[in-house]
């Protein structure tokens, strides 16, 4: 079958490889219809997440139809449409029972590597190195889905292949971000990055009940989306000085919630930026966070900040002394998937969350290395490119 | 560009190894690296449900070798699963890691998830540390 394959910094080819196997009989296969570009495949792309090998499948954000399902699965059967979620969760284990799925002690079958790097091993992702498990990605025409009935979910009829899609991960990790960042009605919230993972995190804290929602990137089309789409406020910090702003826009306060949504490449204005990227390159640190920095330093006292983008190792320059004096909650997480999928599915069926627009770029499997780089330089005022094998 | 990514790269390749290789160490840790210290490991499966049963699994598997006592984890988290290797055992450190993940899987999903395949990847100069730490991928770790 086809995939598109991981070949090395910067080197995506899409190749023939092996169709995938029923492994275990909680496993459904299924037939992808649609698979999705993520900024957190960058990270991959860009060499900063060490632990890919030549041929590696990638791509975690995907919808399909069960082609083949194993023994002791219970929740689906062949021809189903199911929508699944990125991390995998066995379901059973004392975090998926907290419905803390990313947590999974059983998914991840390299639980080694990320233990001896961060001291505990979340669980397994699809297409996102071996250091979450290795296991093959949504970039082809077919993949493996282990524990099925946990990370599954079938679609309901009206809701497109073109919504569902992003029940997957964005919407999940977006709504992940309000829900545990603690929005309450009334709440001003800010997020920090207007791609679909930010726009979906506003979406959330706005039906949540947050009085406003500030979204704030350096793109306009993105902003421009935001806005007609989501229904935010915007903020583009190349324009304008985002903690003045966010100050008068809150009373002084700050915000309540802040939610960051860009992940270890970001960037910034200023002299942070360089700075921040030399560090990088050299490895003085692995990750850049500047979005993180602004956000713990505007955060109103006692207020929040979650995490949504992707970090992988040291961060420089951490305001450890305003997250203290300022009694903030500072939490962060990869996506609970199962924990939201079918509220959004259900959401989405009543048009109370609307995803289309993310795909800006709808392009065969096969043009899979220039749809990423349309999406690595912002081309053509990507947001997200979707997959179609 | 083209010299801070050739930093970038081996930087990350040696970042890579270096994991790789202790994961692979660890790996052939025998027995007499143990410290004596025990392997620990929770299993959410209430303690008076595991101390009337046997033990499943590669845990089993290792028999007399190693030395196995269970208690109750605290606020309903389970049982805390403690293995020893005995005096003289041949067991490594990494069988026991290994043995105690699978068991803990057994024992919580009903079933040890085994990695994707068949394979997609090709063996290089690069990845073949990290090739040999994930063919062991239970074995390592600070378990």
């Amino acid at each position: 079958m086809k995939a598109l394959q991981w070949q090395g910094i910067n080197k995506l080819k899409v190749g023939e490889v092996p169709e995938p196997e029923l492994r275990n009989p909680g496993d459904i296969i299924v037939k992808v219809t649609r698979s999705v570009t993520c900024g957190s495949d960058l990270h991959l792309l860009g060499g900063y997440i060490p632990f890919m090998q030549k041929g590696d499948v990638i791509g975690h954000e995907f919808l399909g139809e069960v082609v083949q399902a194993g023994a002791l699965v219970k929740n689906h059967r062949v021809g189903d449409r199911v929508v699944v979620s990125s991390f995998i969760g066995c379901g059973s284990c004392w975090y998926c029972s907290k419905e803390l799925y990313s947590l999974c002690d059983n998914s991840n079958t390299n639980p080694a590597l990320t233990e001896t790097l961060w001291g505990q091993a979340p669980g397994g992702c699809f297409g996102y190195s071996h250091a979450m498990g290795g296991n093959q990605g949504s970039h082809a025409e077919y993949i493996r889905v282990p524990f099925a009935d946990v990370g599954a979910f079938t679609v309901p009829q009206g809701v497109s292949d073109e919504r569902a899609l992003f029940a997957s991960d964005s919407a999940s990790t977006g709504w992940m971000g309000a829900e545990l960042g603690g929005v309450q009605p009334g709440d001003v919230v800010a997020v920090w990055g207007a791609g679909a993972v930010g726009q979906m995190a506003a979406r959330a804290a706005m039906l949540l009940g947050a009085e406003r929602v500030v979204v704030i990137d350096r793109y306009d089309y993105r902003l421009d989306q935001t806005a007609k789409f989501i229904g935010a406020e915007t903020l583009n910090y190349e324009e304008v000085n985002t903690e003045q702003e966010l100050r008068e826009r809150t009373g002084g306060r700050g915000p309540d919630v802040c939610i960051e949504a860009v992940g270890m490449e970001a960037h910034s204005a200023g002299p942070q930026f360089p700075y921040d990227q030399l560090k990088q390159q050299l490895r003085l640190q692995t990750d850049r966070s500047p979005a993180v920095r602004e956000a713990i330093h505007v955060a109103r006292k006692g207020g929040s900040v979650f995490v949504l983008g992707v970090y992988a190792g040291i961060v420089d320059k951490f305001p450890l002394g305003a997250m203290m004096n300022k009694g903030l909650t500072v939490r962060g997480a990869q996506m609970h998937g199962p924990r939201y999928i079918p509220m959004l599915l259900d959401r989405m069926a009543k048009g109370e969350l609307v995803t289309e627009h993310l795909a800006t770029h709808v392009m065969p499997l096969d043009e899979g290395p220039e749809a990423y780089r349309i999406f690595k330089e912002k081309e053509d005022n990507c947001v997200r490119a979707v997959l179609v094998p | 560009m083209r010299a801070s990514r050739a930093i970038l790269v081996a930087v990350t390749a040696a970042a890579a190894g270096v994991t790789a290789t202790s994961v692979v160490k660890k790996r052939r840790a025998s027995a007499q690296d143990h410290d004596g210290r025990p392997h620990v490991i929770t299993v959410f499966r209430p303690y008076d449900e595991l101390k009337a049963e046997q033990v499943p699994g590669s845990l089993a598997e290792l028999g007399d070798t190693v030395e196995v006592s269970l208690r109750p984890a605290p606020a309903d988290r389970g049982t805390e699963i403690s293995v020893r290797p005995r005096d003289g055992s041949p067991v490594g450190a990494g069988d026991i890691r290994r043995a105690l993940r699978e068991t803990r899987s057994l024992l919580e999903a009903g079933d040890v998830l085994l990695p994707s395949g068949p394979p997609t990847t090709k063996t290089t100069l690069l990845n073949r540390p990290l090739q040999a730490a994930t063919e062991h991928g239970r074995e390592g770790g600070l378990l």
